[in-house]
């Protein structure tokens, strides 16, 4: 019996099985018009049936993107129809005078209000009568729409209306999501977008997964990956998609956190590059989180990894501005017309400069199978290059440069900006064209090593097997600490824990969890929470917290316990990585792919070519190298060292001598 | 030094980035809403004289008048490593009372500065005739507390008095500690991202690819105005009043384009006037700028280069150039927004296509203060409100977004209601506002709040009287509405008004809705 890890791109659809045995993995080609077709024949091709299937999907994801949802009813406090539309009242663009916001999922005839109103301190200030309940479910059924989001101001205290007018719903026939279920905190605007993009998901993912549940033999346990990078089982998934925005990119960080603990690498930044778009996010020996993340124009709350995407990729185009500048990117030249060496179109991409330059290879391209165009190449460069006063090396070196300088300030982001120097971590880079930028880029951020894993290509299907079963719980108390002392402080927690333990006999029947409690605090007056860990004495630990983290604090200011959260987790039965050992013994002949022509720094030189798979553990390589393997290429620039671990990861010592590996 | 391609690109990420990085140091770390939440503050890098090389995108209005901030700083004062400077003085580098600069210098290891940084930021108070600092007043002493360049950090040290005095003028002081904390965090990031590129790169080098980066966006900066068809454009504006018996302030602009330069000559408009809506000369730069950067494209860095082909003319004494003591709280905010509609109207002529119609024209801005009978502790509340846009030839206007010179985030419902004694009543599109046209103006909102206790609210709106133009042949967006409600019925109130409120009353704010575009079919 196996349990087995699926993540369903838009190219492929990834399936990795462990058994006692070891790692089995199946990549295929996906399915977009009915995914669950590429991960069934996908699971059907593995040497043993699977017991638990945990999954990776992108359905809600691209059913947000391509808004190919349901048609959904939004439903809150008459008077306040059009909150869903205003969103915070700020533009996407500031210096665009044609810019315009995504269209409102709700369409203005399907927004209703309902009477009855609480206020900030609870009381119900305006009475919900049943025939104001009727009459509102009578005209959200004669709409036309098939779910509906409900979300009815301070609902989170008092969550009894927005219960009566779910349940009248739900006896009419409608999908419901109610915002005190998926999301039950402050902030009307991000509540309301997070509840309908939840009913907006909810039918596609209903009918996804049940086809799904249908194809597989009977017994199976399906799971989902959640956006925080913790498992769901279907059912839950079904009705709240919306926790699943970003479950493939999940199961990557999930993987390197797997894998950094076992090879000895607690703080990583996770580097995934891929044909349009890159993701980032950084380990400090804990899965980042992210208080929010924007998705087809919507505010998303849900508990999140913190992973920064840029929109800089392989398939990235480069052009000179009328001002002279090289600039790369945001414009993909796609899968159609792809890259120019695809040979169907003429836009230079980083792909094209890494092929010009010699560190893509065409017999290794996706194991050769992928027919390329080197020849159209030279050409096109010294053109872009003679527009701006450049060799064609130059230009296509600049293309690199370029595209890089946008990786690092993505990296950045999720480490300077939050605090982190990127040199006290690896960079661990997955995906199939980060292993050609990763030694340029851990050498812009002072980074000293780089890892690359096996299958690179394979990283976020193996995440799966990685994650336990959590769900988070959270509610918006807003407790002053004028008024509430330290042991209604651990009363507070009762409610929502009741809540966690029903919910969890479902999700995980019998299994032990562990209860993680934190509290969002502020000074009173601030619009900002500090997220605490629940202790003895909060209030003394956030004092000290708001002093570590903005440089003071207010011993004698009032502070409000804002929201408190439960993340219950069940701990899984997971892999382990076994670590070979290393051999002394040289690289094996039947590694080594022959030498090939390198241009470095506007110079050629010739770089040696590896084979991935025939490398073993403990064998050194130095640069110039490229080493090949059907999902990905690495290249060790000159003056670079790597070595291969007991786990098979290639560890690079950027600042070349013996690799550093843990 | 080789400037290529390349190393445009990638100092142009590198430098904004330092800007950027500021500005999320500054939200981190900030205490107040007003910034935390609503984001009103703007960050920039500057060369050793004073040119900005970067600003992050944050607020527009703070675009071309932040230079002149740094400047007074660098003139009055003679900045150490460690010093900063802080400044408000509308006549001295600000703009108006509540936007507080503070001005590093970055040594990077030399004896003289090699870059500047700057933060700016609105504080939710700084004293003054009226909670929230934007008072219906008739000079700027009415305003707040007025700070000339004043060393605010000495050697890394607050300077302690300067400090106190300024907290003893304002009405939230722990509030502005917390903001100014977060000001003084936001520069030290900058100092120290500047000092370790100087550190891999080199400080001539650092230097000279700022430098580059300026010829850069004036190279971008000339194109687009190459683009503009050569000629003489001229159009006038008005606002409704000044809030203190001047009717119909009028913004006059002769625009020439010829050659690649813009020359933009305001000289004509009307003296400046008792009520507060008088813009310093700065404002005028900000509006201009956000126009032209708006025409060039994303790409073009915010930076001191995209002025080299413009010329801007104002004279002293006039609505756009006030002279000291005039009252200048709402010059910043609605009077900015009608430099920007003047300029797009005189643009319009030349590229009817491009240009949108008038936006809402305003920043409805409300700021309401009392004490709150649920704890007897004083509050301020002070917010803008979105409106319509403006359609243009691609499509109808926006609705409900804030437009131009702003761009802040509204205040929840459920956090204004649990900070302050207020109900939000409601909260909508204001449906058939935007002007009617082939491509319609975009809807204005209403916002309809009740006071729960005793307070009193001021009020600083425009297009209350005349609504935002359309174009081609589009009709004018709705002008916007404010009504007080009491228990004896409804009262319209002019745009720019002051008002006590009881436990019961309701403000009702409708914005106006954007011009439309093209004749209705």
């Amino acid at each position: 019996m196996a349990v087995v890890g699926v993540d369903t791109g838009g190219t492929f659809t990834d399936v990795i099985c462990w058994t006692d045995d070891g790692f089995a993995v199946v990549k295929l080609p996906s399915s977009p018009d009915n995914p669950a077709r590429a991960v069934l024949s996908g699971l059907a091709r593995l040497p043993v049936p699977a017991r638990r299937v945990m999954h990776g999907s992108t359905v809600a994801t691209n059913a947000l993107l391509e808004r190919r949802g349901a048609v959904t009813a939004f439903v809150t406090n008459q008077g306040f129809e059009d909150i869903i539309a205003i969103g915070r009242q700020n533009r996407p663009e500031l210096y665009d005078l044609a810019s315009r916001k995504e269209p409102c999922l709700v369409p203005e005839a399907l927004r209703f209000g309902a009477p009855g109103r609480v206020s900030a301190e609870g009381k119900v200030v305006e009475e919900l009568s049943a025939e104001a309940i009727g009459d509102l479910v009578a005209r959200v059924a004669a709409s036309g729409a098939r779910s509906v989001a409900v979300c009815l101001l301070f609902s989170f205290l008092k969550p009894e209306h927005e219960l009566l007018l779910g349940e009248a719903l739900a006896e009419a026939g409608l999908s419901v999501s109610l915002s005190s279920d998926i999301l039950a905190e402050f902030r009307e605007y991000e509540r309301a977008a997070t509840t309908v993009a939840n009913a907006y998901v909810a039918p596609v993912m209903a009918g996804y997964l049940g086809d799904l549940a249908a194809g597989l033999p009977e017994g199976t346990e399906l799971c989902v990956m959640q956006s925080s990078g913790g498992l769901i089982r279907a059912e839950t998934a079904w009705r709240e998609p919306v926790r699943t925005v970003l479950s493939g990119p999940a199961g990557g960080v999930v993987a390197a956190l797997a894998m950094g603990k076992a090879a000895g690498f607690d703080r990583l930044i996770t580097f995934d590059m891929g044909g349009t778009s890159t993701d980032v996010s950084l380990l400090d020996g804990a899965l980042s989180m992210a208080a929010e993340t924007e998705l087809a124009g919507l505010p998303i709350k849900t508990p999140m990894l913190d992973i920064h995407t840029v929109g800089a990729g392989g398939g990235s185009l480069a052009r000179l501005d009328v001002g002279g500048a090289l600039v790369v990117g945001p414009e993909s030249a796609g899968a159609d017309p792809g890259p120019a060496c695809y040979g169907k179109g003429d836009g230079l991409t980083v792909t094209d400069a890494n092929l010009f330059l010699g560190r893509l290879s065409p017999d290794h391209f996706l194991g050769g199978q992928m027919p390329l165009f080197p020849e159209r190449l030279p050409e096109l460069f010294t053109a872009l290059g003679a527009a701006g006063g450049m060799t064609a090396v130059e230009a296509a070196e600049g293309v690199i440069a370029v595209a890089e300088a946008a990786m690092e300030r993505a990296i950045r982001v999720i480490s300077v900006e939050r605090g982190h120097d990127p040199a006290d971590f690896a960079l661990l880079s997955y995906g199939g064209a980060g292993g050609l930028h990763a030694v340029a880029l851990a050498r812009l951020l002072g980074v000293k090593t780089v890892v690359v894993p096996r299958h690179p290509g394979l990283f976020s299907a193996l995440g799966m097997l990685f994650a336990d079963i959590v769900r988070d719980f959270s509610e918006t108390v807003m407790a002053a600490s004028d008024k509430t002392d330290l042991i209604e402080v651990a009363g507070l927690f009762g409610n929502l824990e009741t809540r966690a333990r029903q919910v969890m006999a479902e999700e995980a029947p019998g299994a032990r969890m562990v209860l993680e409690r934190q509290l969002d605090m502020r000074y009173q007056g601030q619009s900002h929470e500090l997220p605490i860990r629940f202790v003895a004495d909060p209030f003394l630990a956030f004092h000290n917290r708001h002093e570590a983290v903005f440089g003071f604090k207010h011993p004698k200011a009032v502070i409000e316990i804002v929201t408190l959260r439960i993340r219950a987790r069940v701990i899984t039965d997971k892999p382990q990585f076994t670590e070979a050992e290393r051999l002394v013994a040289g690289v094996p002949a039947e590694a080594m792919l022959g030498w090939r022509p390198l241009v470095w720094q506007g110079a050629e030189q010739a770089a040696m070519w590896y084979d991935r798979d025939k490398l073993l553990p403990g064998n050194t390589l130095s640069g110039p190298a490229l080493v090949a393997e059907t999902s990905a290429t690495t290249f060790l620039p000159p003056g670079v060292a790597a070595e291969v671990d007991g786990f098979g990861n290639l560890v690079i010592n950027v600042d070349g001598g013996r690799a550093a590996t843990a | 030094m080789n400037i290529t391609p390349i190393t445009l690109e990638v100092f142009k990420n590198k430098f904004a980035s330092v800007a950027e990085e500021m500005g999320v140091a500054l939200t981190r770390t900030a205490y107040s809403p007003n910034i935390k939440e609503r984001r009103d503050f703007s960050c920039a890098v500057f060369d050793s004289g004073g040119d900005m090389i970067a600003q992050a995108a944050h607020i527009p209005v703070h675009l071309g008048s932040m230079p002149l901030s740094v400047r007074a700083a660098i003139d009055a004062i003679d900045l150490g490593p460690g010093d900063m400077a802080m400044l408000n003085d509308p006549f001295r580098g600000g703009t108006h009372l509540p936007d507080i600069t503070l001005v590093a210098p970055v040594h990077a290891g030399g004896d003289a500065p090699l870059f500047y940084v700057a933060c700016r930021a609105h504080h939710a108070d700084v004293g003054g005739m009226a909670a929230g600092s934007m008072p219906l007043s008739t000079s700027i002493f009415q305003e707040g507390l007025v700070i000339p360049p004043v060393k605010i950090v000495a050697e890394g040290e607050i300077v302690q008095g300067v400090m106190d005095l300024f907290l003893a003028n304002v009405r939230t002081p722990q509030e502005r500690q917390g903001d100014f904390a977060a000001q003084i965090m936001a520069n030290r990031t900058g100092i120290a991202r500047l000092t370790e590129l100087a550190a891999a790169y080199g400080r001539e080098r650092l230097a000279a690819m700022g430098a580059a980066l300026l010829d850069y966006a004036e190279r971008l900066m000339q194109a687009a105005i190459e683009a503009i068809p050569d000629g003489t454009y001229e159009a006038a504006d008005s606002l409704d009043n000044d809030g203190a018996g001047t009717n119909d302030p009028t913004l006059r602009l002769t625009l020439t384009v010829e050659g690649g330069r813009a020359e933009l000559d305001f000289s004509r408009s009307d003296p400046q006037t008792p009520g507060c809506i008088n813009a310093v000369r700065a404002i005028v730069v900000s509006a201009t700028l956000y126009v032209f950067r708006a025409l060039a494209g994303q790409a073009v860095p915010a930076n001191a280069g995209c002025l080299r082909p413009i010329d801007i003319t104002t004279k002293p004494g006039t609505l756009v150039d006030a002279r000291f003591p005039a009252a200048v709280a709402g010059g910043n905010v609605e009077t900015s927004q009608r430099l920007v509609d003047v300029i797009l109207l005189a643009l319009s002529q030349a590229l009817p296509d491009r240009v949108p119609a008038a936006s809402q024209g305003t920043m409805n801005n409300l700021a309401m203060g009392g004490v709150d009978p649920r704890n007897g502790k004083p509050f301020t509340y002070y917010e803008t409100l979105a409106g319509g846009a403006g359609a243009d030839a691609a499509g109808p206007g926006q609705s409900a977004v804030h437009s131009h010179m702003t761009n802040t985030l509204n205040t929840p419902v459920e956090a204004l209601e649990y900070a302050y004694p207020l109900r939000v009543t409601r909260y909508a599109l204001r449906q058939g506002s935007g002007g009617p046209g082939r491509h319609a103006g975009g809807e204005g909102l209403v916002r309809e709040i009740e006071a729960l206790g005793p307070m009193e609210a001021t009020v600083l709106s425009d297009r209350r009287l005349r609504g935002p133009w359309g174009l081609a042949g589009g009709g004018e967006g709705a002008a916007g509405v404010n009504v007080v409600t009491r228990r004896t019925g409804g009262m319209a109130m002019p745009g720019k008004f002051h008002v006590r409120l009881r436990a019961g009353d309701r403000l009702c704010i409708e914005t106006p809705g954007g011009g439309g575009w093209g004749t209705p079919s």
